[in-house]
């Protein structure tokens, strides 16, 4: 199990333990955290799922794949160097600790 | 001593019995009718969908698949040939690519539910969920009209089963040969005559410089017209079904139409009609005691993964309030379904329009005949008394 933090649009901040493998939207979304959808269920395929990954640790995560950065185009709320698709970030124990920022608004 | 056999009448009745039993006391389940381990709890079924690298979909992904699919359509490849393959259809599929769609939809439904109108009892699947669907699908895929009543016969025989052989039956075949043949007549002609429509890009697509090749052509808008039709129209009917056994919850989203989006991811919790899907491993694994063996096929229950009281409190309630976040209703992982935001944009449409001309009805018969598939779970019939 990997402890994230997530911080909700209202600033709230929540940690979810969850499980190696998962993915970090799957991890927020049966973990109850708002400020995230994963319409599609994970398939790389709504951009509902982005966030902003804490900046000084962006390095230590395996770089968004051509799917993803297309996906990326199309997210509702700013983009930013730092966003992701929290459906394409696994939670493996390197990540322990890992701050991710969701934004305003999803859709 | 307990058994699942996911091709026997009584589970296409009702496997949420067969589910707790094989959650509580047999999460990791050899089922000898089907030839392949059975998972059923919410946790496994995630872990399982996320990691494509153990549990491939390129043997195919239909428990009972049929002949030459696997390798050539979505669902039945992996990354990173799966990824360039959605890559080609999936913008036509995104939510915000799809709202010019929805004033067509809204007048499909509209027209459709008027005809029930002072109508004492229908069936819900032949008077309005089939003909709507199948509409929609045509409008969507800009498909010609005047096929649609054999296109929805060959696209619900095709994904059914034979309980006895437990394999498809002739019919079954006939019918997905048919689908293919009309497919390939669509690509033809969208080859000729190209319009700016999802089949004619599609037809047309390279992956890197790599055409597609014909079957992967083929076999994917075979598997689109299948899903459109078959999946959509059974998910509306089993929503339908629980609309109509849960009087309260058809009031509330009658007095507030705002609260079908609720109800349809309840419905998609609740009794989703895509119940089970496999994978096939790519190497030994170890789970709750059990060796599963490299080679092995592995069904993933949705069904059973949604009624899992470790995940959802009170798993076997309807209860539109739920709001029941990361449900398996589309599957999940990188082979969640790629209809997800076409399904949600019509049923919701569906239902509005539906409960303006009928707002009040109920279930006639008690038993219902059931679809027999193991794959997908619906009613044959589903009359409904307005009243």
């Amino acid at each position: 199990m990997v402890d994230i933090v997530f911080v909700e649009p209202s600033g709230n901040r929540v940690a979810v333990n969850i499980n190696e493998g998962w993915s970090l939207m799957q991890g927020a979304t049966t973990g109850g955290v708002d400020g995230i959808l994963g319409e599609c269920g994970g398939s790389c395929a709504c951009a509902t799922c982005h966030c902003y990954v804490d900046e000084d640790r962006l390095g230590e995560l395996p770089a968004a794949g051509e799917s993803e950065l297309d996906m990326l185009d199309n997210v509702a709320a700013e983009r930013r160097p730092n966003s992701r698709l929290a459906c394409q970030i696994k939670a493996t124990a390197a990540l322990a600790g890992l701050v991710v920022t969701l934004p305003d608004t999803q859709e | 001593m307990f058994s699942f056999d996911p091709y026997a009448p009584s589970v296409d009745a009702d496997p949420f019995p067969y589910y707790k039993i094989l959650r509580d006391e047999h999460p990791c389940f050899w089922s000898k009718q089907a030839q392949m381990w059975v998972l059923s709890r919410y946790a496994d079924i995630v872990t399982a969908g996320q990691d494509w690298q153990t549990y491939s979909s390129a043997s195919g992904n239909l428990m009972t698949e049929l002949p030459n699919r696997a390798g050539a359509t979505l669902g039945t490849t992996d990354p990173p040939r799966h990824d360039r393959l959605r890559g080609l259809v999936q913008h036509a599929f995104m939510k915000r690519n799809l709202e010019a769609l929805s004033g067509p939809i809204r007048e499909i439904a509209a027209g459709v539910a008027e005809t029930l109108r002072d109508k004492r009892q229908f069936d819900f699947i032949d008077d309005f969920s089939s003909i709507f669907t199948v509409r929609v699908l045509f409008a969507a895929l800009g498909l010609p009209m005047g096929d649609e009543a054999m296109v929805r016969e060959k696209a619900v025989l095709m994904v059914q089963s034979d309980p006895v052989t437990r394999a498809k039956g002739p019919q079954h075949l006939e019918a997905y040969n048919w689908m293919q043949d009309y497919a390939a007549g669509v690509i033809a002609e969208r080859r000729a005559n190209p319009k700016d429509d999802l089949i004619s890009h599609f037809s047309a697509a390279d992956i890197d410089g790599d055409k597609l090749d014909e079957r992967e052509v083929l076999l994917t808008t075979t598997t689109l017209i299948m899903a459109g039709i078959e999946s959509l129209g059974g998910f509306m009917t089993m929503m339908g079904l629980n609309l109509a056994d849960h009087q309260d919850a058809r009031q509330a989203v009658v007095d507030h139409p705002a609260l079908v989006p609720d109800a349809i991811e309840e419905s998609l919790r609740f009794n989703t009609s895509a119940q089970r899907f496999r994978r096939r491993l790519q190497k030994d694994v170890e789970l709750h005691g059990q060796t599963m063996k490299a080679g092995d096929f592995v069904c993933l229950a949705y069904g059973a993964g949604n009624r899992d009281e470790r995940q959802y409190p009170n798993p076997d309630s309807y209860d539109i309030a739920r709001k029941p976040r990361g449900h398996l209703g589309f599957g999940g992982g990188v082979h969640a379904c790629l209809g997800t935001a076409i399904a949600r944009l019509s049923a919701k449409i569906a239902f509005e329009e539906f409960h303006k001309v009928v707002p009040v009805y109920r279930r006639v018969a008690e038993h219902l005949a059931w679809m027999p598939s193991s794959t997908f779970r619906s009613p044959l019939r589903l009359d409904l008394a307005v009243h």
